[in-house]
């Protein structure tokens, strides 16, 4: 039990530490729940969780002054949890969004001490020491990996009776409501990103796209070439003068 | 990483430690503690601050290698609040750079390099959180999704490739491209409608893929019951009939309304964990 836990403390941290590996975005719980699989041995059903959970937290991202809920912190523990007790991807995504909300509050607890350390930096500056401000940089970001090993380690091991009690205890209906819930919230998370991205001029764009994958059954990929090749064609990208010609291989490159 | 600039980090590479700034140098930062790390210093406060300064650090001491004083007030400088698309920050990075070579040789002011900074901040977020957090991240989720849930374990490493290739590729052309560009980028970009026309296309990219998904994204269904005997049919059939995916789009547009009455998405959590559990209930929901 206390090897399980933690491995699940480690997975969490290691959720964390992908903020120095270049932000790569293993912390989601696509990652994050088949690796709880593997160390709780059902890789399985992690697979299972993962591709739910990730669905559940799509626009859990951060756009503007919204901070998400903490969809590692819930994604690892509502995994680890749900295969400990035998039970399916129904129960960790009635967990997930909970735990996640809860861990954002947590994590914010912390944050009014985090300026005093900031301001330290320019001090450092002053007198040119450059490790200084190393040490402020790793200070800062491993206290989080501690902070999400200890949540994740910590939790599961005292929670795994009281998640058993409460989910004996909630009503079959409330939980099964959690999980219609889960199966709606994606829809949110899109309207988010939508938020971000559409604008008046595009939204004939929008209906294109959903069109071309409800009638015409395009999967989202072949859904995106044809998007690049609009929007290179409609803004006559490829025949732009040479100053601007090599800023915008890249900007095209990337979209695939 | 395109033949064009290596040949410009190639004649921008004069020989050894005459204070020159190199390719080498460049994308070194490019992979370097501070620009991997962006985030991983975060804070409410200043955001991206201390891994800003970090990036930039062994190149400003280069730049002012004869000059601690100036060294400090550079690091000092690059302390100041920042915040970007995590792939655009050595591309600004690259900036910076090349305008504090100017400012060392006392042709410009050095408040100008953090004003362009910040000016940097709002235009490229909105290009990067287009093209990675809206378009390539959503690609990336549901190739690794329905891999993940045929039970293949490519699913997760499939995820992390699609959406970090073009990431790291952007962070080793970006830092030289904005290098060579300096401070000019703005202007000439500026002024041939190009950023705005490159915006507009990823955005057609960002909104049809969003399009797309919309059609699987809403997995609840309304399994009320019409008709008697043979012919009874689900509420939910009779809409698919009709276009599939219809209740997705119709869930999508509602919350975008919501989201623009102002409405904080964690109410909407709420609200939708309420409508769950009512539906559920009552049975209007599935």
């Amino acid at each position: 039990m206390i090897v399980q836990a933690v491995l699940v403390g480690l997975i969490g941290a290691l959720g964390c530490l992908d903020y120095q590996l270049g932000t790569l975005y293993m912390f989601r719980p696509i990652v994050m729940c088949p690796l709880v699989g593997l160390a709780l041995g059902d890789l399985q059903t992690g697979l299972a969780v993962g591709a739910s959970l990730e669905l559940l937290f799509m626009g859990s991202i951060s756009i503007g002054a919204y901070v998400p809920p903490n969809e590692t912190i819930g994604g690892v523990l509502a995994c680890a949890f749900a295969i400990s007790l035998g039970e399916g991807t129904e129960a960790a995504i009635a967990l997930a969004m909970p735990i996640a909300v809860l861990s954002l509050a947590i994590g914010n607890l912390l944050q009014p001490i985090w300026p005093f350390f900031v301001d330290k930096a320019d001090a450092f500056a002053k007198k040119g020491d450059l490790r200084g401000i190393y040490a402020l940089h790793w200070g800062i970001g491993l206290w989080g990996c501690v902070e999400y090993f200890l949540l994740c380690g910590g939790a599961f091991l005292l929670g795994v009776d009281a998640v058993q009690g409460i989910l004996d205890w909630i009503p079959s209906f409330i939980l099964d409501g959690f999980g219609v819930a889960a199966n709606l919230l994606p829809a949110m998370g899109f309207a988010m990103l939508g938020r971000l991205v559409i604008t008046k001029k595009l939204v004939p764009f929008y209906f294109l796209g959903f069109l071309l994958c409800s009638y015409m059954g395009v999967p989202v990929l072949g859904v995106a070439i044809l998007a690049i090749i609009i929007g290179i064609e409609k803004f006559d990208l490829i025949n732009m003068n040479t100053g601007a010609q090599m800023a915008l291989e890249g900007d095209d490159d990337d979209d695939f | 990483m395109t033949s064009d600039a290596m040949n410009l980090g190639a004649t921008g590479a004069t020989v050894e430690d005459d204070g020159k700034i190199t390719h080498r140098d460049l994308v070194k930062s490019a992979l370097g503690v501070g620009s991997l790390g962006m985030e991983f210093s975060w804070t409410y406060y200043k955001q991206m601050n201390i891994a800003f300064c970090l990036m930039i650090a062994n190149m400003l001491k280069k730049i002012y290698r004869d000059d601690p004083e100036g060294y400090k007030a550079a690091l000092e400088r690059h302390l100041a609040f920042f915040n970007i698309t995590v792939q655009f920050a050595p591309f600004v990075g690259g900036v910076a750079i090349s305008m504090e070579e100017r400012v060392a040789r006392g042709e410009i002011d050095p408040e100008s390099v953090n004003d362009v900074k910040a000016a940097l901040m709002g235009p490229l977020s909105g290009i990067g959180d287009s093209i990675f957090l809206a378009t390539i991240r959503v690609i990336a989720a549901a190739v690794g999704i329905a891999l993940c849930q045929a039970g293949n374990p490519f699913g997760p490493i499939a995820f992390l490739l699609i959406y970090n290739v073009p990431g790291f590729w952007l962070r080793v052309w970006g830092v030289q491209k904005g290098y060579d560009l300096g401070v000019d980028f703005l202007a000439k970009t500026q002024e041939n409608g190009l950023m705005t026309k490159v915006m507009t296309a990823v955005s057609i990219v960002g909104v049809m893929v969003v399009g797309a998904m919309s059609v699987d994204m809403f997995w609840a269904s309304i399994p009320i019951e019409i008709g008697v005997g043979e012919n009874v049919q689900t509420v939910q059939d009779i809409l698919d009939g009709i276009m599939p995916g219809m209740l997705g789009m119709a869930a999508f547009w509602l919350y975008y309304w919501l989201l623009s009455k102002k409405i904080s998405p964690s109410w909407l959590i709420v609200g939708s964990m309420l409508l769950g559990v009512v539906g559920v209930y009552f049975g209007f929901l599935a």
